[in-house]
């Protein structure tokens, strides 16, 4: 409560973002940019990339910072392990002191219809797609901390969602991953502990990007119904609200009210933000999220004839 | 002139006593085993065994799947011994239920002598734990971490929901995550994650399975005293072991019992001991609650008691234990020079 922890500053910090050509990950990269980092994007096309890299050019502060965009797939170690050493040849092998994982991509539907495929493809896009960058950052083999207060303190952010605290319909190719991404960060952040690397995950809810266009076209009809009262926010307003969670030391970072309310309800043995702060919006979910609950169930009780006849015509009932 | 104190109690007092009353006046009917096709996968030891044993006894149809058929076929003796009634069918079948293919093999097979019916309810154990220090890991071992702990239950539950939405059997899908599916710490990147991973997929399908009348049930039980724990214990890093010493584990039997009591009170999370309370109630959030005043006192407890733990216990050691995992990091290697 009372530790006045410096700030993070990302002035002239090397800063590696995957996802980062598209979405939150690029406006969390802009940011950076803007706050005088160096700036390394990595995502698979290599078009949105040299988008990405004007965009990041036109947010630069100094002439000292390099921005580069590299086009690798980071869901398996090699992948990742290639885009690091490509990130860290500018800076003669010295690896990258921050990694934001914004990698990942939700393509919901009923799980009745979903195949070992489309289970796998959402867990390596994901959760792999963070893990195994996570994995090889060179950051590991660093020496662990020392008396020496002069050493940089590594950072990592992942990206969970709102979807990593609770789930409903529809949700079972990204939920399991999210949540599995905070089983990670929960590791690291007290396995960390042994090299002076600080762990941070943010939780953001609906996201006004590409992506979230992506996946409304294939949600299921009852899963758009619940979520129709749901607010979002734009990519800038969330990579806004990321970065200071980070500067400020933040383990979980939640990006809206409702996100809060979330967290604080769901922290258990978790390192909290504001102890006293956290009691408030933990008393407002224990009132309030059995009876949203309740509406998100009735929602889906009152679906089930239509989706009766949804699954005869898929041929799924005998 | 009531406060505006009191009026926000009165407020906040009547969503309370409705959610009080709903769940007093839920007079949900337990749930009875007898005659009921139970699947258990990982039910050849540890507390799948126990689980199957318990529901022989209770006198159901019991299925039981894993890898080593000399195991399954002790195991099959074993719920022989406790056989309740002639009618009883017990069955042993090898599959790897970590595929698509393999599940609904298995499942296959356990409908035969049914005439093709399907499974009632599905008891998903198969799991097992590998822990280790994250800088020693690769893809593969992350890979299979992610295998035995999630995949190895997410592929039953995915041939168990097509086979019983077809057949329209409002059944029963019961996980086994584990505490280290609501907290995690230094040693478990090969484990917390499926096991997170579980919780997010049961969260999932207790909303969705309202289509069908399938309850979903999770469990979170700390650790059992079991084969896979001692085999678990052998890689464990010193520093893990050290913070776990003062845990309290179970007896795979007890915990069978509070898992099939769970089921059988319709209970959605169900935890095994206080400190399982404890932690479910701390984390509930959205979840459906067992009971909205007692988890009321467990949260309160582990709002006070879980911060202390973490920071004075766990990572306290975790801090003090640096230097010595320097010299861990030397001898292997994987400590660059600066």
């Amino acid at each position: 409560m009372f530790g006045f922890s410096k700030r993070w500053d990302p002035h002239l910090k090397h800063c590696f973002a995957t996802g980062g050509s598209s979405g939150a990950g690029l406006a969390f990269a802009k940011l950076l940019a803007q706050n005088g980092a160096y700036v390394f994007i990595v995502s698979r096309d290599q078009a949105k990339l040299n988008k990405a890299l004007e965009e990041l050019e036109a947010a630069r502060q100094n002439s000292q910072q390099v921005f580069r965009a590299y086009s690798f797939s980071v869901n398996t170690e090699a992948g990742s392990a290639a885009a690091i050493k490509a990130a860290s040849k500018p800076f003669d092998g010295r690896c990258p002191d921050a990694f934001s994982l914004c990698a990942g991509a939700s393509r919901p539907g009923f799980f009745v219809e979903q195949t070992e495929e489309s289970l796998r493809t959402g867990m390596e896009q994901t959760y792999y797609a963070q893990a195994f960058t996570a994995l090889v950052s060179p950051m590991r083999h660093r020496k662990p901390w020392s008396s020496k207060a002069s050493r940089l303190k590594g950072k990592i952010v992942f990206c969970s969602s709102t979807l990593g605290y609770f789930s409903m319909v529809g949700h079972s190719t990204y939920s399991p991953e999210k949540f599995a991404i905070r089983g990670l960060a929960e590791t690291l952040q007290s396995e960390f502990m042994l090299y002076g690397i600080e762990v941070h995950v943010a939780f953001p809810g609906t996201i006004y990007s590409p992506g979230y266009e992506e996946e409304n076209r294939v949600k299921p009809k009852v899963t758009l119904k619940i979520e129709e009262t749901d607010e979002g926010a734009t990519p800038e307003v969330v990579a806004k609200i990321i970065l200071d969670g980070v500067r400020s030391g933040k383990f979980h970072i939640t990006v809206d009210f409702i996100g809060n309310v979330f967290r604080s309800s769901t922290a258990g043995s978790t390192e909290r933000n504001s102890y006293a702060l956290d009691w408030v919006h933990g008393l407002i979910g224990y009132i309030a999220l059995p009876i949203w609950r309740n509406s998100v169930d009735s929602t889906v009780l009152k679906h089930r004839e239509e989706h009766e006849v949804y699954l005869r015509e898929r041929g799924l009932l005998s | 002139m009531p406060s505006i104190w009191t009026s926000l109690a009165s407020l906040a007092l009547i969503p309370a006593l409705f959610l009080v009353a709903t769940r007093i006046l839920s007079f949900k009917t337990r749930w009875d085993p007898c005659l009921k096709h139970c699947f258990v996968t990982g039910g050849s030891s540890g507390a799948g065994l126990a689980l199957a044993t318990l529901l022989a006894q209770n006198g159901a149809h019991v299925s039981i799947v894993a890898r080593d058929k000399a195991k399954l076929q002790k195991a099959l003796e074993v719920l022989e011994t406790v056989r309740h009634n002639p009618q009883q069918i017990f069955r042993a079948y090898s599959f790897a239920v970590n595929t698509e293919q393999g599940s609904v093999a298995a499942i296959g097979a356990a409908s035969e002598p049914f005439d093709g019916h399907c499974p009632d309810a599905y008891f998903l154990c198969a799991g097992a734990s590998r822990p280790g220090f994250f800088v020693e890991q690769t893809e593969e071992s992350l890979k299979a971490g992610m295998e035995s702990t999630y995949y190895a239950q997410a592929f039953s539950a995915l041939a168990a929901t097509k086979a019983m939405v077809q057949q329209g059997v409002k059944g029963k899908v019961v996980f086994c995550s584990s505490i280290l599916g609501y907290f995690s710490m230094v040693g478990y990147s090969t484990y917390s994650p499926g096991k997170f991973a579980l919780r997010g997929l049961a969260e999932t399908l207790q909303s969705e399975f309202m289509l069908y009348g399938i309850d979903v049930h999770i469990a979170f039980p700390g650790t059992i005293y079991s084969p896979g724990y001692e085999e678990e214990n052998r890689c464990k890093p010193k520093i893990t072991l050290k913070i776990e010493e003062t845990d309290d584990g179970a007896q795979p039997e007890v915990v069978a019992k509070v898992i099939l009591d769970g089921v059988r009170s319709g209970k959605f999370h169900i935890s095994v001991d206080f400190i399982g309370h404890v932690f479910r109630t701390s984390t509930a959030g959205s979840s459906e609650r067992n009971s909205y005043l007692l988890d009321w006192v467990h949260a309160v407890v582990g709002y006070i008691g879980l911060p202390t733990w973490r920071k004075m216990w766990v990572d306290n050691l975790v801090v003090k234990h640096r230097d010595e995992h320097e010299g861990y990091l030397r001898e292997r290697g994987l400590c660059s020079v600066e």
